[in-house]
């Protein structure tokens, strides 16, 4: 087969092998590797079927990419020549179109794709700080999401932004000042810290909506609820995922006023938002996200529970909506001690939803005489174990309803005046007093911690840390005032609060570089040391921000009524919020959040698409011991990315420090996730990895968080058991059962059918392949060597290189 | 009672499970398809529309001729169990196992039909693509015509003959058309998500593969036993070879079709070459665990990204449909 390459101009030319090689060998370059005669021979295998007979060369360039993308799992080598080569392709893309930084400005002004505010800045300074030598930083991983979603586009599609302008763009659009923009654009381009997604795909755009999610109250009256669906829809478009609360709505047969009429609860209008996310695209970029909270003495609760489950009635199930259960510590104790729990009608009993506390056991026992006593109109009681065994099945079947604990977020509520915390967020990070006339709003960043241990790996650099933290308060506080605010009810949550979700990811690579196991108590104290650290510095920071600009509009409110709060003058009413980070720990190339690592070898999907995730500090660490190889590629493969059960790494490395998610016991995880909620301000989102030998335990796991006093749990995630062929693995279905070879000698012997290449010996081939391609090219064959393997399939079959 | 896996039953044999199974195999099997019963509810295909009427032409064509091709073919191998060798099953656990496959399929038609709805798709052209594209026809024939001639004709399926006939429809259906045929259209639907398109669907098609591999399995176990209980079958060395030759020809009728369909070009990164040499691959699999030699001595899946299929999954689940829930 003769290969021809078209080019842009539209002329053609024969496929010349030796060019690929050149280019491969250019991305090479700089690389410290082994043997890279070696790398370029296996790409150019991958490469050599890909290659069809006419192929341009922009479709050139995405094969190579392809072809080196395979090897990744072989070696962390193999990521950053991926890298190289898609840096490589953005670039050549883009300097097609656009003559540099400036360019690139002058055209998303013109486009109307920019703020003109960002004209006001000292453009030549910004363009010299740029520093491309940093692209280096990002994996294959990181540069596939932000080349996929995060890198601006014109308005024809074409991508704009190359990663450091991305960069820049984001500081740009942060900072008040040119010295603070170098400095976070320092920071964020060295992945030291980073802004949450909504934040990184609209700063300083037109579409200035920087915050990552919003939390509303939905009140008792058909007005509430219309209102809300509004809301919602624009809270979606504009890229925020949305948290609401429907407890008060009133339950199934509850009387309405107006119409003398039993209502049809909660279940139906729940299904109005579940239609309403479904038609709106976040951005286009990411789709709109809505999570629904329930407290669960709600006589509709049966059918909360059942919203996720994918058979019966289509009315009243929401495919596309996340549930959330707001869990009272009462009814937990109920559930712990086995007495029985009581479902309520919060139209009948409305002052259960505010009350929280010491409160509401008061108020929820009341209840219970009166309903013991025949005084309540709808009522019912449960046995609270199976109720909650119950919940936790669904939970497990279905990934939803999470679970919250409305007393321990309520019980740190810094503004209790201002109102009660009515629900957390989709991502249950969130912890911020709302209002049916006040939205909670958060705006996110996490600090990478993998980037803030020192160079000798002794310890957290903790100075650099305190910059960080620093620089992260006050450009988030700076988002509060340039963020524009989808709905009046959010910015006045803004205006009265300011709150900032300050987070953290990194926290599992920063543990193994610290040579700290995550299954241990050292973790334990680490994670409490660094949330108390988080605390004091972002505190500190906001104490000082409240003293140039003041302190938080609600803060100065209560003072002047002379109920102020006890606590010293601070910008920002809460600060702290652990998130889960999964895209942008993606971006960064690190764990997230403070999970650990989910496991040595997977693969993740995003809406970026399936990759492949390999721990590099394993590949680096058993190199190191010289015991990377494919075979042991394969042997963690076949582990499924554990190291637990390899025997011959026994002794040659810490096997602790590689555990995976399902490997460490939920209760350590939650152990750790206790001891960073006891400082951070908001909620710590942990999400549960749980084994399936622990499946039974799951009523134990969860009393055991609530008594940790976690605020929030997030998904459970099950390890399934069932899983499909292996692709890429030999499995013996067979045993040692004979099936067909039992026939013995006779049957591997096919018949041999004329022109059938496969069943051609080599001197047959070889004469054939005389015959239709002439003695030169068949010699050719026979003596090539790995850099000139034949393309034909015929001649591939004498060619001793590719056989 | 027969003491053999085939046999002639009637309406009132084998109504009565053991807590000792004849055949445990079928127990387990019948287990673990139970634990993997999906919806295609649980997934949001609708939220792929944009991409579909984003994909070239070659990509769309790719993935109508899939998703036509999945839409009538699930619904014969249900013709084909029902028709050939379900009542022949004399043993209550394999009854169990392959009517909960049956029940598998329809929750597949289901799904390729939603999808078919979501996207607009032309039904009369997608159901009638397997049997109207030529090529495609040529594998759909090699299934149907075979089977129609053990469902036609009076099987004996306790003689030796009859034995033989069963055992080539099993085969037929659990190993070329679901082992095969159907493999090679997985990675194409793979090969989508792997450049981030049709996620939401692709979601769905590896909870079809998770059933189809224990499909699969069914197949393979009925076989494996059959050959164990029928000890002259392997003694027929002409059957042998023909039994050889059927699975070979399956993939030979499957290496023509892709490289008409990807012809000289790549399609989501994918060339002909190596879609050949991966079905070659999957068919020395399928060669070897019924015992037989391999036939192309390929080892290594050159799909590469289909490892990603392999190990375990996280999952963004607020972007992409979960797949890694079980029902219990």
């Amino acid at each position: 087969m003769k290969r021809t390459v078209i080019k842009r101009d539209g002329t053609e030319q024969p496929f010349r092998t030796q060019k690929i090689i050149n280019a491969i060998f250019n991305i090479i370059q700089g690389l410290e590797v082994e043997d890279d005669y070696e790398l370029v021979f296996l790409i150019m295998k991958e490469l050599d079927l890909k290659v069809p007979e006419r192929v341009t060369t922009e479709e050139l360039d995405r094969l190579v990419l392809k072809a080196i993308e395979q090897l990744i799992p072989k070696h962390p080598v193999y990521d950053t020549l991926a890298t190289r080569q898609l840096l490589k392709i953005i670039n050549k893309d883009i300097d097609r179109r656009l003559d540099g930084f400036r360019d690139y400005l002058d055209q998303a002004f013109e486009q109307d794709l920019l703020d003109e505010r960002l004209k006001e800045f000292d453009l030549d300074l910004l363009e010299d700080t740029l520093d491309f030598s940093r692209d280096g930083l990002l994996g294959y991983f990181g540069l596939t999401t932000l080349n996929d979603r995060y890198l601006m586009k014109n308005r024809d599609d074409q991508t704009i932004e190359k990663p450091q302008w991305f960069f820049m763009r984001v500081a740009m659009g942060i900072g008040n000042s040119n010295e603070e923009i170098v400095k976070m654009y320092n920071k964020l381009s060295n992945l030291e810290y980073l802004h949450s997604t909504p934040t990184l795909f609209n700063s300083g755009t037109t579409t200035s909506q920087y915050s990552s999610c919003y939390v509303s109250v939905i009140d008792d009256s058909l007005d509430s609820i219309m209102d809300k669906a509004r809301e919602t829809a624009f809270l979606a478009k504009y890229a925020g995922g949305v948290g609401t609360d429907v407890s008060r709505i009133r339950a199934t047969g509850s009387n309405i006023k107006s119409l003398n009429a039993p209502s049809s609860g909660a279940i139906p209008f729940i299904k109005i938002f579940d239609t309403l996310v479904n038609s709106i695209q976040q951005g286009g970029r990411r789709r709109s996200s809505q999570v629904i909270s329930m407290q669960p003495w709600h006589l509709d609760i049966d059918g909360f529970l059942d919203l996720r489950e994918t058979t019966g009635n289509a009315y009243f199930r929401t495919p596309s909506l996340n549930t959330s259960i707001w869990m009272p510590d009462e009814m937990m104790r109920r559930i712990r001690e086995g007495e029985p729990i009581y479902l309520f009608d919060p139209g009948e009993c409305p002052e259960l939803v505010d009350a929280v506390g010491d409160d509401f056991k008061k108020k929820y026992e009341k209840r219970i005489e009166q309903a013991e006593a025949g005084e309540l109109k709808q009522y019912d009681k449960r046995d609270s174990k199976n109720f909650f065994k119950k919940y936790l099945f669904k939970l497990a079947k279905t990934g939803h309803p999470w679970l919250i604990f409305k007393d321990e977020h309520n019980r740190h509520n810094p503004c209790p005046q201002y109102s009660v915390i009515n629900s957390s967020n989709l991502c249950t990070e969130i912890s911020i007093p709302n209002r049916p006339d006040s939205t909670a709003v958060c705006t996110l960043a996490s600090v990478n911690l993998s980037k803030h241990v020192k160079d000798d790996h002794s310890d957290i650099d903790w100075n650099k840390l305190e910059d960080t933290l620093e620089t992260m308060t006050r450009g988030l506080d700076n988002i509060l005032d340039k963020n524009f605010y989808p709905s009046e009810e959010a910015r006045k949550n803004t205006m009265d609060l300011r709150p900032l979700g300050i987070g953290l990811m990194g926290f599992a690579e920063a543990l193994v570089d610290l040579e700290i196991p995550y299954d241990s108590e050292e973790a334990v104290l680490l994670a409490r040391k660094l949330g108390s650290f988080m605390r004091e510095i972002t505190y500190r920071t906001s104490q000082e921000l409240a003293e140039e600009r003041g302190a938080f509009a609600h803060y100065e409110e209560v003072k002047e009524e002379g109920n102020a709060y006890d606590y010293k003058p601070r910008r920002n009413a809460v600060l702290l919020a652990i998130a889960p980070t999964a895209s942008i720990s993606i971006i960064s190339g690190t764990t997230s959040s403070i999970d650990s690592y989910f496991s040595n070898l997977y693969s993740r999907d995003t809406l970026s698409g399936k990759n492949i995730v390999i721990n590099r500090q394993l590949i680096e660490d058993l190199e190191e011991k010289g015991q990377w190889s494919d075979d042991m590629a394969q042997k963690i493969k076949a582990n499924n990315g554990s190291v637990q059960h390899i025997p011959e790494l026994d002794g040659v490395i810490d096997k602790d420090l590689y555990k995976t998610a399902y490997e460490i016991h939920p209760n350590r995880q939650i152990d750790i996730a206790a001891a960073f909620q006891e400082s951070i301000d908001q909620s710590v989102s942990k999400s549960l990895y749980i084994d399936e030998r622990y499946r039974d335990d799951m009523e134990e796991i969860y009393l055991y968080a609530w008594e940790k006093k976690l605020k929030s749990t997030y998904y459970c995630f099950i390890d399934k058991v069932v899983k499909g062929e292996k692709y890429t693995e030999e499995v013996n279905k067979r045993g040692s059962r004979k099936g067909f070879g039992a026939a013995g000698a006779s049957n591997g012997s096919t018949p041999k059918k004329k022109g059938d290449l496969e069943n051609m010996d080599t001197n047959e081939l070889e004469a054939k392949a005389r015959e239709k391609f002439g003695d030169e090219a068949v010699e050719e064959a026979l003596n090539a060597d790995a850099d000139s393997c034949p393309t034909d399939p015929m001649l591939r079959k004498i060619c001793p290189s590719c056989e | 009672m027969s003491t053999k896996l085939i046999g002639r039953t009637s309406v009132r044999d084998n109504i009565k499970l053991s807590e000792d199974p004849s055949y445990p195999i079928f127990k387990e099997l019948y287990e673990k398809q139970k634990k993997v019963i999906w919806f295609p509810e649980e997934l949001n295909i609708q939220q792929d529309a944009l991409d579909y009427h984003s994909l070239t032409e070659d990509e769309k064509r790719l993935f109508d001729t899939a998703v036509g091709y999945f839409c009538s073919s699930e619904l014969l191998v249900q013709n084909v169990l029902v028709n050939s060798f379900f009542p022949l099953l004399t043993d209550p656990h394999a009854k169990m196992s392959f009517s909960t496959q049956l029940f598998m399929e329809n929750i597949h038609s289901d799904f390729f039909e939603i999808v078919l709805q979501s996207f607009g798709m032309d039904r009369e052209q997608m159901y009638d693509v397997a049997f109207s594209d030529p090529i495609l026809r040529k594998k759909q024939s090699l299934i149907v015509d075979e089977i129609d001639k053990i469902s036609h004709g009076k099987i004996d399926p306790e003689s030796l003959e009859g034995q033989k006939q069963i055992l080539r429809a099993i085969l037929l259906n659990n190993i070329v058309l679901e082992g095969i045929f159907f493999y090679s259209s997985f990675a194409h639907f793979f090969a989508l998500k792997d450049m981030a398109k049709m996620k939401n669907v692709v979601s769905g098609v590896e909870l079809v593969l998770i059933d189809e591999s224990l499909h699969l399995q069914n197949g393979i176990e009925a076989i494996l036993i059959m050959l164990d209980e029928n000890p002259e079958i392997v003694e027929d060395t002409e059957y042998v070879q023909d039994i050889r030759n059927v699975i070979l020809e399956g993939t030979a009728l499957e290496i023509e079709y892709v490289k008409h369909q990807f012809g000289d070009r790549t399609i989501l990164g994918i060339s002909s070459g190596e879609m050949v040499r991966y079905l070659k691959y999957i068919t020395d699999r399928r060669l070897q665990e019924l015992g037989f030699r391999q036939e192309f001595h390929v080892n290594e899946n050159p799909l590469r990204f289909l490892q990603k299929e392999d190990v375990k999954k996280l999952i963004n689940f607020f972007e992409v449909s979960s797949t890694e829930y079980t029902n219990y």
